[in-house]
């Protein structure tokens, strides 16, 4: 056992703001067993010197990298909700009327982890569009080249399709692929994953219709998540929408959106003129 | 074996030997080491607890072996069967209980579990199986001991220090 | 909210049932669907019956198509929880009626995910 008292209170602690999972006491064992491939793979010996050196240098990249290490499987479809369903009951009906028959649909999801946001997307794109294969495109992006090769294999385990895909969606959209299930072929086609490093300048890219930028902003300090979301909206046709994740906003952050009320969740439209 | 035709689209006159000499390279391209381990993993993941590693390593022969299986019933005939000492089977039986374990654990309860991880894991392999197939329910006794001639594919492993193995046995009545 | 819980496991019965209860569920337990049915047909009709495939007497995909044949328990929503996880199947219990299909092994969110999407996750109880 390497990690101390103080080390693994500062863990839970980070896991809890970030992701609002809580770790019990007498989970050393677990965040051993699941921060200990990073320690290694950043050639550190152990998880305490893992854990001391990003309390010491804060970045994104490896707090993201802890906090996903200690939430996965917890990586649901359909997370929260309110941001997928009102995109076929809300976001999709305003840009088929302000855009043509023949235009195509472009959606950016940008944190895009093993896939589940993109090929959630995807799924409900499919389902409310008819030919939504040929006039939808999804990019995918994600600062983990390891996080793009799984989107793009589109492959997932048991328990990952146990997370919150409903059943009717598993049966139309997937097939076994010896013991995963890995997503149609029409599906993979419309998802297009390569990695993207959000606070860094952006590749050339859209202009996006729908940007999912979710659960991300939250490890980044207040002049990096201004930057990001400035260089977000230069890539977002002006009568766009925005989704950020249930805990952030743009609100006191970058004042050039216009907050929407969804059903329980928000989006954010480019404010005019801003 | 009828259905073995069935699965393999045989020709009429394909023999009994020809279609023995068929079956096994094929379940081996299906169902190898490291999908019997995946599926395994994600059991004991899941049930058992959520840090719980199954470490790919042989240990000792098991002393007192308790074990617990399920049939499977189609194409391909044979059993999943996961085998322990009877320490560790009360041990897991245990976990897969949590705050619900009685102080006292009766025999039925140590079955129950060993039966039930011996379903998931059966049900799981079938899938990968060519189907369909039909898995009968768990039974625990003594079964044939792993590592047999009738081994199909089989892992041996730690779980907290103690041996474990599962073996897909088979083909069964072939 | 009421759940009916049918598995031949008891160990399994007890884990499901521990996870409903947390969530507020007053639940009851059957060992296979014959002894579920009898508690339905005792006048106890749950919100919620989460069922296993194999069983001995009868059979989850049984199970579900008695309830279904039932109008008076068409409010029955029904949940398989089995370890059965060919394609084929879970097409089946669908088109038997059941709402939702859990694989096992699953864990305790995994179940949490699908009473969200089912709407059967009383308020409060969403992390």
């Amino acid at each position: 056992m390497t990690i101390t008292a103080t080390s693994f209170d500062w863990v839970r602690e980070l896991v809890h703001r970030e992701s609002a999972i809580v770790l019990q006491p007498g989970k050393e064992y677990l965040v051993e067993a699941r921060l200990l491939p990073i320690a290694r793979q950043m050639g550190m010996a152990d998880v305490g010197k893992l854990v001391d050196t990003v309390r010491q240098r804060p970045d994104p990249d490896s707090t993201r990298r802890i906090v996903e290490a200690l939430t996965t499987n917890e990586t649901s479809w359909f997370r929260d909700g309110d941001p997928f369903t009102t995109l076929t009951s809300t976001v999709l009906p305003a840009l088929q009327a302000s855009r043509g028959p023949h235009e195509r649909l472009q959606i950016w999801s940008a944190a895009c982890s093993s896939g589940q946001e993109p090929y959630t997307i995807a799924m409900l794109l499919e389902d409310a569009l008819p030919g939504a294969a040929a006039r939808v495109s999804i990019t995918a992006t994600d600062i983990s080249r390891e996080m793009v090769q799984r989107t793009k294999a589109g492959r997932f385990s048991q328990l990952e399709v146990n997370r919150g895909l409903p059943a009717p969606m598993l049966v139309r959209h997937f097939t076994r692929a010896g013991s995963e299930w890995e997503v149609s072929p029409a599906l993979r086609r419309m998802v297009t994953a390569s990695t993207c490093n959000l606070a860094a300048p952006l590749p050339r890219m859209g202009p996006f219709d729908v940007v999912y930028l979710r659960n991300v902003l939250i490890y980044f300090d207040l002049p990096t998540k201004q930057s990001i979301l400035r260089r977000v909206r230069e890539l977002m046709r002006p009568d766009g929408w925005l989704f950020l994740g249930a805990a952030e906003t743009t609100l006191g952050v970058d004042d050039s959106w216009e907050r929407v009320v969804l059903g329980r969740s928000s989006a954010y439209r480019p404010l005019k003129g801003a | 074996m009828y259905q073995e035709q069935w699965l393999f689209s045989a020709p009429a006159d394909t023999g009994e030997r020809r279609r023995r000499s068929d079956a096994a390279p094929l379940l081996a391209e299906l169902l190898d080491e490291a999908t019997v381990q995946g599926i395994a993993d994600e059991a004991w993941l899941a049930l058992v607890g959520e840090a719980e590693v199954l470490v790919p390593l042989p240990g000792e022969p098991v002393t007192d072996p308790i074990s617990s299986w399920v049939e499977i019933v189609g194409p391909w005939n044979g059993a999943v069967v996961l085998t322990c000492d009877r320490t560790t089977a009360e041990e897991l039986a245990r976990c897969l209980l949590r705050e619900h374990a009685p102080d006292v654990l009766d025999p039925e309860d140590v079955d129950d579990a060993l039966g039930e991880l011996a379903n998931v894991i059966g049900g799981n392999v079938k899938a990968v199986l060519p189907g369909p197939s039909v898995l009968g329910l768990p039974a625990v006794g003594a079964a044939p001991a792993p590592g047999g001639p009738t081994d199909t594919c089989r892992i041996d492993v730690l779980w907290r220090g103690r041996p474990l193995t599962v073996s897909v046995q088979g083909p069964a009545g072939a | 909210m009421r759940a009916l819980v049918i598995d031949d496991s008891r160990a399994m019965r007890r884990i499901v049932s521990g996870i409903l209860e947390g969530f507020g569920y007053e639940v009851r337990q059957a060992g296979h669907g014959r002894e579920g049915l009898d508690v339905l047909e005792q006048g106890w009709v749950p919100d919620l019956a989460c069922v296993d495939w194999n069983m001995p007497v009868m059979d989850g995909l049984q199970f579900v198509s008695a309830v279904r044949a039932n109008p008076a328990w068409r409010q029955v929503t029904i949940m398989m929880v089995t370890s059965e996880s060919e394609h084929t199947q879970i097409v089946r219990a669908l088109a038997a009626g059941a709402h939702e299909y859990v694989i096992k092994p699953f864990t305790a969110d995994a179940i949490r995910d699908k009473l969200a999407l089912l709407g059967l996750l009383p308020e409060g109880a969403s992390l």
